[in-house]
């Protein structure tokens, strides 16, 4: 099974998503917590009321209001001229940001690749639903993007540019956060999917976002070594992304002074995501990107 | 267990070392991680465990330092003495040579003699006999042939070296004199440190000692000169490297000379100072060596060079012109005759005075001769002349006789003694006996013009100095009697505070041996007498251990040393366990993942 590149070259490529997991994302959808206001008309509810089906309700005629709307079995029971509202069915905005600091090698399978593949289900499923999708990487900065996919078609560019993306660079999620907010003007979903080691912290970059009103969905991947160190000794610990050592004599009091600051740590990021209304899944490099779509980020709410 | 190069045991105090530079080492394997942030974020946890934890739960730091522990232990050559039971009669010959104080053999080489010596009287078969012979100064047989173990090792355990020199050699000799029965034999312990040794079939000898490391100081003295009294300490270098020695002298633990002097490699220095005051001087040298006995040492500078004087003399203006003008303690005059007048004085003079038996002491006899000294006088002689006087002896040192002459004198007929001048007849006679030393001049002042003469004045004090004046200068290893002069006790006080009480016996203090150098006390009724007893020999302090004496047409030294004393090598066996914990070290270490070796 291959891909099509985005420049219309086909390249001998794995796919990010085996074809059957994507048949099963046909029947799913993106949930939103209110009403989002979209450019084009989709199959989402609208703030924006007009030429929907669906009614919504009534309001007093005003002049210039089209005649179609206005509910003549209201009229003639109150003797005034009431028009009907409907809610106008637009399109999401889904964006989605993708860790690919040089961290994000790490683990078996790599965390940058269940991001990949996290990305690519949730964006296919916003393209299967007529949502606009857009995709960034960024490290300290933002690097590739994509923006503004819609329609079943355009999955095969999502799913090529998603293969193609490496690790390399510095993590600073709060300047890769604020230059993607500066380059987009509407409002939307925003999906971030980080290991959070950022040693600049994330608490910054997520306030941003929540700030510039984006419902945000912070998916937290981590690699099991991170999560239990499976290594002893006298060693120089090397940082995969700045270089920085620090050495530490690996043994049993270590390894437990370790799972408490990583516990803090963990505890930390729930608690700041729960106070200001981030939607948090964390998961592990080894849970299946199945397990984690069809259920996890149902159960979480992103999806339906 | 014994070991051959203790001084290899400093090398323990590396552990320390170990210790600290594993703690500080920096050998850690670089692991790229992800992130160091958590444990960047866990580092004050982790400091709360090191190092203690780290110390406590590391094996490989634990074998490291059992090898090296071993390895020091090895190099101090450890084995251990295997006795193999004696048969027939034993002669033991201890060296009793400052030398065998040398620290080379923990805990010293004569310790280490002792012990062997023990072992063997311990481990002699039955019927078979032990002697013992100390091999001091004047080597002696403290115990004859006897079946008394017990005896002989109590005799073994009071034994203590001396800071002189021993004769070996003649203790050899005078253990091969002993009557021995068939299969007796003779073990020496000794150093061989000065001279050879007489090689017997039967004597077995086993030499002591690793090291030639020692500086010494090898002469003392404080003496009164022309232009002042002044003090002179000479320092040997035993040892095959030059050495720079730091001394000191004090007095009245006040110091009064200080300097650094460069010992050549086998060389020698001297430093001669000016010294104020009297009384004990202590020098003391710092170094380093074996030899610690040696780097100290005491002289004395008594007050008055001559002692205190009674003349009794039914008047003598000689005699009294030359007391007012000799530096003497105190000088009295007086014309009685009894002898019970005259204790308190170092030196009775008697001059013309026919006293009778005279009682132990120091006596100038002019003119007359008590009847308890081994001489008599046969009438007078007329015009007896000074025809030689012994220039070599102390009493009539710088005493030029030429040119006196006397009008008569004593026909005098000396049993014992010496004769120091005179011609036909003895005019100066010495005795030295029974608790009595006497100066005898056998004329009187009157009937000569010896007073008109510069030898007077010399000979008297000569005389007075001999007799019982300055401070008492001997060797380590003689023996003193002193005059009791009366008393019936005495305190002698030694180098080291030390006190010993001394009774009089037949007039005279018998002092016991003086082992140990430097400044002795008499405390007497009559006052305090100062003694100081030196080093004879300046080769004491040399510690270079010697050979083996080999039998004429023997290739080996004499195998009836291994027969009784064998030596069995530990040190292998402690350097293999060095080894196999190295081996061990390095195996866990490849093996265990984040190994730290």
């Amino acid at each position: 099974m291959t891909e099509r590149a985005t420049a219309g070259i086909r390249v001998e490529r794995p796919l990010l998503l085996d074809p059957a997991f994507l048949q099963k994302l046909d029947t799913l959808s993106l949930l939103t917590r209110r009403r989002v206001r979209g450019a084009q008309r989709g199959e989402r509810r609208s703030t924006a009321r007009g030429r929907g089906l669906e009614f919504d309700d009534y309001r007093a005629y005003q002049p210039g209001d089209d005649y179609r709307y206005i509910d003549w079995h209201v009229v003639s029971r109150l003797d005034r001229l009431f028009v009907k509202m409907f809610s106008e069915e637009e399109d999401l905005d889904v964006f989605l940001m993708i860790d690919t600091s040089r961290s994000m090698a790490a683990g078996g399978p790599s965390k940058l690749l269940l991001a990949k593949q996290l990305a690519a289900a949730i964006g296919y499923i916003g393209l299967v639903n007529l949502d606009r999708v857009g995709v960034s990487a960024f490290a300290s900065t933002i690097g590739p993007r994509l923006d503004r996919l819609r329609g079943r078609a355009r999955a095969f560019d999502l799913l090529g540019f998603l293969s193609g993306l490496e690790p390399s660079g510095e993590t600073d999620l709060t300047l890769a956060m604020r230059r993607q907010l500066a380059a987009t003007r509407r409002r939307g979903l925003l999906v971030v999917l980080t290991d959070l080691l950022d040693p600049h912290g994330y608490e910054r970059a997520l306030l941003l976002a929540r700030h510039r009103r984006f419902e945000t969905y912070l998916i937290h991947i981590l690699a099991d070594e991170e999560l239990v160190p499976a290594f002893a000794g006298d060693l120089r610990l090397v940082d995969a992304e700045t270089g920085r050592a620090v050495e530490v004599t690996v043994d049993a009091e270590a390894l437990r002074a370790y799972a408490e600051a990583r516990d803090a740590f963990l505890h930390g990021v729930e608690r700041f995501c729960f106070r200001h209304g981030v939607e948090y899944l964390r998961t592990t490099t080894t849970v299946p990107v199945e397990t984690l779509v069809l259920r996890w980020l149902r159960q979480g709410g992103l999806l339906q | 267990m014994i070991l051959g190069v203790p001084a290899a045991l400093w090398g323990l105090a590396t552990l320390p070392f170990l210790i600290l530079l594993y703690l500080l080492r920096v050998r850690r394997r670089d692991h790229p991680v992800s992130s160091v942030l958590l444990w960047q974020r866990s580092a004050p946890t982790l400091a709360a465990y090191r190092p203690s934890r780290r110390i406590e739960r590391s094996v490989l730091l634990l074998l490291q330092l059992l090898a090296a522990a071993a390895l020091v232990i090895g190099l101090a050559r450890p084995a251990l003495v295997a006795h193999v039971p004696a048969q027939g009669d034993l002669i033991l010959v201890l060296d009793l040579s400052l030398s065998m104080r040398a620290r080379d053999v923990s805990p010293t080489r004569f310790e280490r003699a002792r012990a062997e010596a023990l072992d063997a009287v311990a481990h002699l078969r039955g019927g078979g006999r032990v002697a013992l012979i100390d091999a001091g100064p004047r080597p002696q047989l403290l115990v004859p042939l006897t079946d008394d173990r017990e005896r002989v090792a109590a005799a073994l355990r009071a034994l203590e070296p001396w800071d002189a020199a021993g004769d070996v050699a003649a203790a050899v000799v005078l253990a091969a004199e002993q009557p021995v029965g068939p299969g007796g034999r003779i073990l020496v312990w000794t150093d061989a440190a000065r001279g050879s040794l007489p090689a017997l079939p039967e004597a077995a000898y086993r030499i002591l000692g690793t090291s030639d490391d020692n500086v010494g100081i090898t002469a003392f003295r404080a003496m009164r000169a022309p232009a002042g009294a002044e003090g002179l300490v000479r320092i040997d270098n035993f040892s095959a490297r030059a050495r720079r020695v730091p001394l000191e002298v004090t007095h009245d633990r006040s110091s009064v000379y200080r300097s650094d002097l460069d010992v050549p490699a086998g060389g020698a220095r001297t430093a001669v100072f000016p010294i104020t005051g009297s009384g004990v001087f202590s020098a003391r040298i710092t170094t380093h060596d074996m030899l610690p006995d040696d780097d100290v040492a005491s002289t004395v500078l008594d007050p008055a060079p001559l002692p205190s004087v009674l003349l009794v003399s039914r008047g003598n203006p000689y005699l009294e012109r030359l007391l007012g003008l000799l530096p003497v303690g105190r000088a009295a005059e007086t014309a009685s005759a009894a002898p019970a007048a005259w204790g308190g004085y170092g030196v009775v003079i008697l001059d013309r005075v026919d006293a009778g038996p005279v009682p132990p002491g120091d006596y100038l006899l002019i003119d007359t001769v008590p009847p308890n000294l081994p001489a008599t006088s046969t009438g007078e002689v007329r015009t007896p002349l000074f025809a030689a006087w012994d220039e070599t002896d102390p009493i009539l040192r710088f005493v030029n006789l030429t040119g006196v002459r006397v009008a008569k004198a004593l026909a005098l007929t000396p049993q014992g003694g010496r004769v120091l001048a005179g011609g036909d007849v003895p005019l100066l006679w010495a005795y030295e006996g029974g608790g009595i030393r006497a100066v005898l001049l056998g004329f009187a002042l009157q009937d000569s013009d010896l007073p008109q003469h510069v030898a007077f004045p010399i000979l008297v004090a000569n005389a007075l100095a001999w007799l019982g004046g300055g401070a008492l200068d001997l060797a380590a290893g003689e023996t003193l009697q002193v005059p009791a002069a009366g008393g019936s006790a005495a305190e002698l006080t030694g180098p080291d505070g030390s006190r010993r009480t001394v009774r009089a016996t037949e007039g005279m203090y018998l002092l016991p041996p003086f082992v140990r150098a430097g400044a002795y006390l008499l405390t007497t009724p009559a006052g305090v007498r100062a003694i100081a007893v030196r080093n004879p020999d300046p080769r004491a302090g040399m510690i270079r251990p010697g050979l083996v004496p080999v039998l004429p047409g023997a290739a080996a030294p004499h195998p009836e040393r291994a027969a009784l004393l064998t030596q069995v090598a530990v040190w292998p066996w402690v350097v293999s366990a060095a080894l196999a914990a190295l081996i061990g070290e390095w195996v866990l270490a490849t093996r265990r993942r984040g190994g730290d070796a």
